[in-house]
């Protein structure tokens, strides 16, 4: 999930991950890395068969400064962009050839009312 | 009275793992992986069921030890497998790449090559020193482990039967699918109705319930089997695990999961809410957006599993 304003400036980034998180050898507090230690599961995030999971997110659009000792927000744009994607990530990077797969995009366009009280 | 009794006892003895076994026992065990891939080769099916042979050919299935043809992402595993498990752990009788045998690497192989049983601890070592020269850059080496997979009679011979004291052994000449009758292949005379072609229980084989416990080492690769039984049927889920991944997909026995844009316009529908406002306290006015992001998983599992 990341915002952006209309010139590509990346104001907001934040991401969920659902997995099971396996845990080594089945004991301890360690998850475990490869099939060959993985036994078990620490907790789990995965999405579940027929069942719909929300998430929220809450994005400031401003900037805070501190102007003769009182708080002020400037806004960082009117008009921005907020992309939501969904990647099925088997391991490693994303930017590992052959591994990461996006399974969904969509940009929002959003706007911020100018003027007024 | 008594000796007769001794006699007929021996008598059973000798002859029920033949019974058991079938043709299984009488075959020697492959040397080499050329000797392997040439008994499960699945070549011969082509001529008469040459679109889905090509199909399969397009799956994982396929290259099972090896993975997605662009990476080799299994190969890379079992190495991993070998150099942060097998070799750092005591009492695994691994202390080079070298000493590891169909023992060891049944690990793996239980699914991504069940057949390896039917093998000695040479082709073992031929699997091993090929993914280490693929990792060292060696194509044909990755060309050499594309030669083993989960081909025709894995899923159609040795893993047709779960319930084998119920149903029976799988035997070498026969061929399962979905109806019995005469099979006309000469090294598969034989058809014969599987009674789980089309059931969850073929794919939960392999596509498992967590820790393999049967190893004296467990592994988890998958966890698919055990979220499709004990959270998608308690959700009143119903379908099987071929009718989305073979029939739904139209993908056939090109069986594929996250890599397939089929499949993953099929496992979820996602709904995004986003709204923009500003929120004010006495004097300090601010910019805010909300994003509200609704996933449904409509599969038959839990996504992702492992």
């Amino acid at each position: 999930m990341t915002a952006k304003t209309l010139d590509g400036n990346v104001f907001y980034k934040n991401e969920k991950i659902f997995m099971p998180v396996p845990q080594q050898f089945g004991r301890g507090d360690k998850m475990g890395r490869g099939p060959y230690e993985k036994s078990g599961l620490l907790r789990d995030t995965s999405l579940p068969p027929h069942k719909t999971v929300k998430e929220q997110f809450s994005i400031p659009v401003y900037k805070e400064t501190t102007v003769d000792g009182k708080l002020v927000r400037t806004i960082i744009a009117n008009d921005f962009t907020v992309d939501v994607e969904i990647w099925y990530l088997p391991y490693g990077k994303k930017e590992d050839p052959g591994n990461a797969q996006k399974w969904f995009a969509v940009s929002k366009k959003m706007s911020i009312e100018k003027g007024g009280k | 009275m008594g000796l007769f009794k001794r006699k007929h006892l021996l008598l059973g003895l000798s002859v029920m793992p033949l019974v058991i076994t079938g043709a299984l026992a009488a075959e020697e065990k492959a040397k080499t992986i050329a000797e392997l891939a040439a008994r499960y080769d699945s070549t011969s099916c082509k001529e008469c069921h040459p679109e889905i042979h090509a199909q399969w050919e397009k799956s994982i299935h396929a290259r099972s030890i090896f993975g997605d043809a662009q990476v080799g992402r299994t190969a890379a595993t079992i190495k991993t497998t070998i150099e942060n498990g097998l070799k750092e752990w005591p009492y695994s009788g691994v202390k080079t790449p070298g000493d590891v045998g169909v023992k060891q690497l049944m690990m793996c192989t239980k699914c991504h090559l069940p057949q390896l049983q039917d093998a000695e601890d040479s082709v073992a070592k031929e699997i091993v020193k090929n993914v280490y020269a693929f990792a060292d850059g060696d194509e044909k080496a990755g060309q050499t482990l594309q030669t083993l997979n989960i081909g025709c009679t894995i899923c159609h011979g040795t893993n047709a039967i779960v319930h084998k004291w119920t149903d029976g052994y799988p035997q070498k000449d026969t061929v399962y699918g979905s109806k019995d009758g005469v099979h006309e292949d000469p090294s598969h005379p034989v058809m014969k109705q599987s009674k789980i072609m089309k059931e969850s229980i073929l794919c939960g084989q392999c596509h498992g319930l967590g820790p393999n416990f049967e190893h004296d080492n467990p592994t988890q690769c998958a966890t698919l089997y055990g979220t499709h039984l004990y959270a998608y049927i308690p959700e009143g889920g119903q379908e099987k695990c071929q009718e989305c991944h073979m029939h739904k997909s139209k993908l056939g026995h090109n069986i594929q999961s996250y890599r397939s844009a089929e499949m993953a316009k099929m496992a979820l529908d996602v709904n995004v809410e986003a709204q923009a406002f500003q929120w004010r306290d006495v004097t300090t006015t601010t910019p805010a957006a909300n994003v509200v992001v609704a996933i449904t998983n409509k599969a038959g599992h839990a996504i992702p599993d492992g």
